[in-house]
């Protein structure tokens, strides 16, 4: 159980001002979704949060306390992400990918005397993993051989190797297929209720499907904080972003 | 009941799918190479002797390099800086220091390693062509060092390296036959002690910088610190090879930190593949055999050698090991 706070967020490239003056709480167990127009600095906001970029200024908390400023720490601190453009191991298989992530978090990731074969339990925890994600029947394929959707999938359980307290996933459906999708919902569903989730989608059905608060950004700004009906009808959302799909949703 | 038979082969058959005939044919091909190894001295000439003590010295040295270039995929162009060290290490210990030699290997080791995580810690910081120059700038370091150097005779070299005392044994490594075996045991310890650590744990987060460095941290990894870690692996391996080199020839020189012999693993390494377990000591072997038989026909063998390079990489991409395991899989 952990709660995501973000406070007088701020982060400049520049004289270009990406995310101005952020605050946002998450509580624990929370599924929420960020979403925005292309370039309202969603992804940068996650990056901000992981430690790929440090802030021009602001915090970032988990349960009250600084989260730690590089990559991997924050990843062991109980944050884990996916990433918007696949970052996998392509060369390796699937099974492989996920054993090496699951790893990170088993008192063998240093040892160098001894073969990886002898962590039976990793194999395990890697099977499982790709159980979620529907992806079984490829764990011996080399990722680079998948097709999109698959790695966007792979992605996520990556992600979810990490065993986290609040999982973070920047637009997971983005290229999949209905089926795919689908298959993401069912999933994100799934998870333990005590996971707090922070989602940035395009896909509004995903969104509407998984998530009880939405955030909408523009500009770096937070232009409204609410429920489905309270942004549909929120007139400012309505001009920046949703006027064009689903206002009439 | 003829039928039951046929069918009964053609399930056995099958079952032999391509991973596991790969996997027999190499256990075959291992097999008779460490039997062919054991025999070598009582079967051929000194002099074939002799090119399979540098093909196996050199093939420790591609080894070291592999676990940079192939598994964490880090191009390094001063490995020869380590080779030298390691020459110069036990000469110092032994001539200069008059330490015993049993002293001085591990007291070499020790030292190296420590200065690589020092190197490591500046060279890892960067990658690519960076990664490739800095590391180049230190060996040069190194080797301008060398030839300066009073206590080790400069640009001369010094000589008397000694090799190990096997008197114990009631043998004589100065014999060509005995220290033969000598290198064969080292070589077989430290391929498979390469081997092992690639294999391992730590070995397959090398492996995942390698695929991407981004990722790795984002799993958790603090990837400095295993880039290092597998800078470290390299340099003591690469000393292992020079202190071999040193004792094969009682003679070390600042040539052994020259920028030639880093690219030359680095070549060895291209040509058995980057990819197979036995990749650095087929490499190897090609690499060494390959200048022997050009150096015998012409003094300007190093042009032939750049087009002998040239096609192997032109025909096989992923060096001569993977071209080898591929023909067996695509065989019908
Ligand atoms: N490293 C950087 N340097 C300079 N500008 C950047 C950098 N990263 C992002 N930006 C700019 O910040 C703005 C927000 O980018 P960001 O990627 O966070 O948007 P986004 O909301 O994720 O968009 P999308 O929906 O297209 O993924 C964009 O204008 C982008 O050009
Ligand atoms: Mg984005």
């Amino acid at each position: 159980m952990s709660t995501l706070e973000v406070r007088s967020l701020h982060k400049a490239f520049g004289g270009l001002d990406v995310i101005s003056n952020l605050n946002l709480t998450v509580p624990p167990g929370q599924r929420r979704a960020v979403i925005g127009p292309n370039g309202a600095g969603k992804t940068t906001f996650l990056n901000l949060i992981t430690g790929w970029l440090t802030p021009t200024s602001g915090a970032v908390l988990i349960d009250g306390q600084a989260v730690a400023t590089h990559p991997e720490e924050v990843t062991h601190a109980g944050i884990a992400r996916s990433f918007q453009r696949n970052l996998l191991l392509e060369d390796l298989t699937v099974v492989e990918n996920l054993r090496v992530a699951c790893q990170a978090f088993h008192p063998c990731r240093r040892v160098f005397w001894r073969s990886k074969r002898e962590f039976g339990d990793l194999f395990e925890q890697a099977r499982q993993a790709a159980e979620w994600m529907h992806l079984t029947d490829i764990l011996e394929v080399p990722v680079t051989h998948l097709s999109y959707g698959q790695k966007r999938q792979l992605e996520v359980a990556l992600a979810l190797c990490a065993k986290p307290k609040i999982l973070l996933m920047d637009e997971p459906a983005a290229g999949t297929s209905p089926q795919e999708r689908a298959r993401l919902i069912d999933l994100i569903n799934r998870l333990p209720k005590d996971l707090t989730i922070l989602l940035v989608e395009h896909d509004m059905d995903v969104v509407f499907a998984t998530c009880d608060i939405i955030t909408v950004l523009s500009y770096g700004k937070v232009l409204a904080t609410g429920t489905r009906r309270d942004i549909q009808e929120d007139p400012a959302v309505i001009e920046a972003y949703l006027g064009r799909r689903h206002a009439r949703g | 009941m003829s039928e039951e038979v046929t069918i009964a082969r053609t399930t056995a058959r099958d079952d032999i799918s391509p991973a596991a005939q790969v996997r027999r044919a190499t256990f075959v091909l291992v097999g008779s190479a460490v039997l062919g190894a054991l025999a070598l001295p009582w079967l051929s000439t000194s002099y074939a002797t002799t090119l399979a003590i540098e093909i196996m010295i050199a093939a420790i040295f591609a080894s070291g390099i592999n676990l940079l270039v192939g598994t964490t995929g880090l191009v390094s162009l001063g490995q020869g800086m380590f080779l030298g060290l390691g020459g110069y290490g036990i000469g110092i210990g032994t001539t200069v220091l008059g330490l015993p030699l049993w002293l001085s290997v591990p007291a070499t080791l020790v030292l190296v390693a420590t200065l690589a995580a020092a190197i490591g810690a500046v060279c890892t910081r960067t990658r690519g062509v960076e990664f490739l120059l800095i590391t180049l700038a230190f060996s040069q370091m190194f080797y301008g060092a060398a030839i300066k150097l009073r206590l080790t005779n400069g640009s001369d070299g010094m000589s008397g390296i000694p090799r190990p005392d096997l008197g114990l044994l009631g043998l004589n490594a100065d014999s060509p036959v005995v220290f033969y075996y000598y290198i064969l045991l080292v070589t077989m310890l430290a391929v498979a002690a390469v081997w092992r650590i690639a294999e391992s744990p730590f070995g397959s987060v090398l492996a995942a910088i390698r695929e991407s460095e981004r990722r790795a941290a984002a799993m958790g990894y603090a990837v400095s610190s295993y880039k290092v870690g597998a800078f470290v692996v390299a340099a003591v391996t690469c000393a292992v090879a020079g202190i071999l080199q040193s004792q094969y020839t009682y003679f070390i020189n600042p040539d052994s930190m020259s920028w030639q012999l880093s690219g030359e693993g680095v070549l060895m390494v291209i040509i058995g593949s980057t990819t197979a377990v036995a990749g650095p000591l087929v490499g190897a072997a090609v690499f060494v055999l390959a200048k022997q038989g050009l150096s015998v026909l012409t003094t300007e063998y190093m042009l032939f050698f750049g087009i002998f390079f040239m096609l192997v990489v032109a025909f096989f991409r992923n060096g001569v090991v993977e071209a080898f395991k591929s023909a067996f899989r695509s065989k019908p």
